[in-house]
């Protein structure tokens, strides 16, 4: 078993970390992100399956994705992703090889 | 030279405060009980200040300067930090004075801690402090350690840092009383497949360890064991820097209960000073 899917954020993951960090501490980042979330995402340079993963609020894929759970977990509950979807998704990553399960 | 009063370990998280109604009223009360159980005997030593050893969940620190170690040094800290927090927005006083001087003291005793004069606690400082009903007026000291984003300092370096911290407070001559609330822990996962797989058996065995007073087996066990009871049970280093601070005083727990349905190992304890 294992705590963290990287024991050092890739950059791949560091620009995620930017986006959740930049979207829940900043007055004005969430508005903008519901109001056009392609414009929004635009500001920080992400590849194409990570702006897909944030909008489509895809937790499993999120999490693969390095993304430092802290943040994803704040995510989830601040654009009210039902508790119990984003559960659901975490849990089915559970037999996955993607799952570094250490 | 001053006193200190209390040392409590306790359990945070933002479920407590957030999605409370996800454990039935009884197992609640008896939780938040707990707390104010705590809150009622850290009172009793009447404290001037309060040391909160927490860490911050990426609220006033980002990936682009994130320090192993953190000491407030400012007059106030406003709470919370989560937009998202279900709690009352509060404004903690601080304890300035106290803060400056620990963190020269860190520097005298070989630590390089960062330090912040303006810090918006989050939950884990404002959760314990909240259920415990403690004095919003106490004034406090956030001390930080990183457990959120690896690489982490050691578990054995977080117990050093609480030796230190013990220390310099009891050579403090800037007020009589001070207390310390180390929160964290204990197995818990945030946000990854395991979440609300509490590890019951880590808990129950880390606790006794603590109990114990084995030092050496309680830093191995948290050191080798803890990839088996979540990211969030990586906030132990806090419970180790109150066993620092503690002295070699005994510790018993005041309260454990595995609650997989607020994703935590819920343990609270006490040493006896």
């Amino acid at each position: 078993m294992a705590n963290w899917q990287e024991l050092i954020p890739s950059t791949r993951a560091y620009l995620m970390d930017k986006v959740l960090y930049q979207l829940h501490h900043n007055d004005d980042h969430l508005e903008a992100y519901k109001v056009d979330a392609d414009a929004y995402l635009a500001r920080f340079n992400l590849p194409a399956d990570l702006v897909r993963c944030i909008k489509g609020n895809d937790v499993a894929k999120m999490y693969l994705s390095g993304v430092n759970p802290y943040l994803l977990r704040a995510h989830c509950i601040g654009m009210k992703i039902p508790e119990d979807v984003s559960l659901a998704a975490l849990r089915s990553l559970l037999t996955r090889k993607e799952y570094n399960n250490g | 030279m001053a006193e200190i009063t209390g040392i409590y370990t306790a359990s945070h998280t933002p479920v407590m405060l957030n999605f409370p109604d996800r454990i039935p009223a009884s197992l609640r009360m008896e939780v938040f009980d707990a707390y104010k159980t705590m809150g009622a005997d850290f009172a009793a030593g009447k404290p001037q200040a309060l040391i909160v050893l927490s860490n911050d969940h990426l609220h006033n620190f980002f990936l682009n300067n994130f320090p192993a170690f953190c000491i407030g040094c400012a007059e106030s800290y406003e709470s919370p930090a989560e937009h998202w927090l279900h709690a009352k927005r509060r404004t903690f006083e601080g304890d300035q004075k106290l803060g400056a001087y620990l963190l020269q003291q860190a520097y005298e005793a070989d630590f390089d801690p960062s330090f912040s004069m303006e810090m918006v606690l989050d939950h884990g400082s404002l959760t314990p402090l909240e259920l415990s009903g403690l004095d919003p007026n106490l004034p406090i000291v956030p001390v930080l350690i990183n457990c959120v984003q690896p690489p982490m300092p050691t578990m054995r370096r977080s117990y050093q840092l609480g030796r230190y911290l013990g220390e310099a407070l009891r050579a403090y001559d800037g007020i009589d009383r001070i207390a310390i609330l180390a929160t964290g822990g204990i197995s818990h996962d945030i946000a990854t497949p395991r979440m609300g797989m509490v590890n019951e058996e880590f808990d129950r065995r880390f606790i006794d360890l603590m109990e114990s007073g084995d030092i050496d087996a309680t830093l191995a066990y948290a050191t080798d064991f803890v990839h088996t009871a979540g990211n969030g049970c990586e906030e132990i280093r806090m419970w180790l820097a109150a066993l620092g601070a503690a002295n070699g005083a005994k510790y018993e727990r005041t309260y454990y209960r595995a609650i997989n349905d607020w994703y935590t190992g819920i343990g609270i304890g006490r040493f006896a000073l």
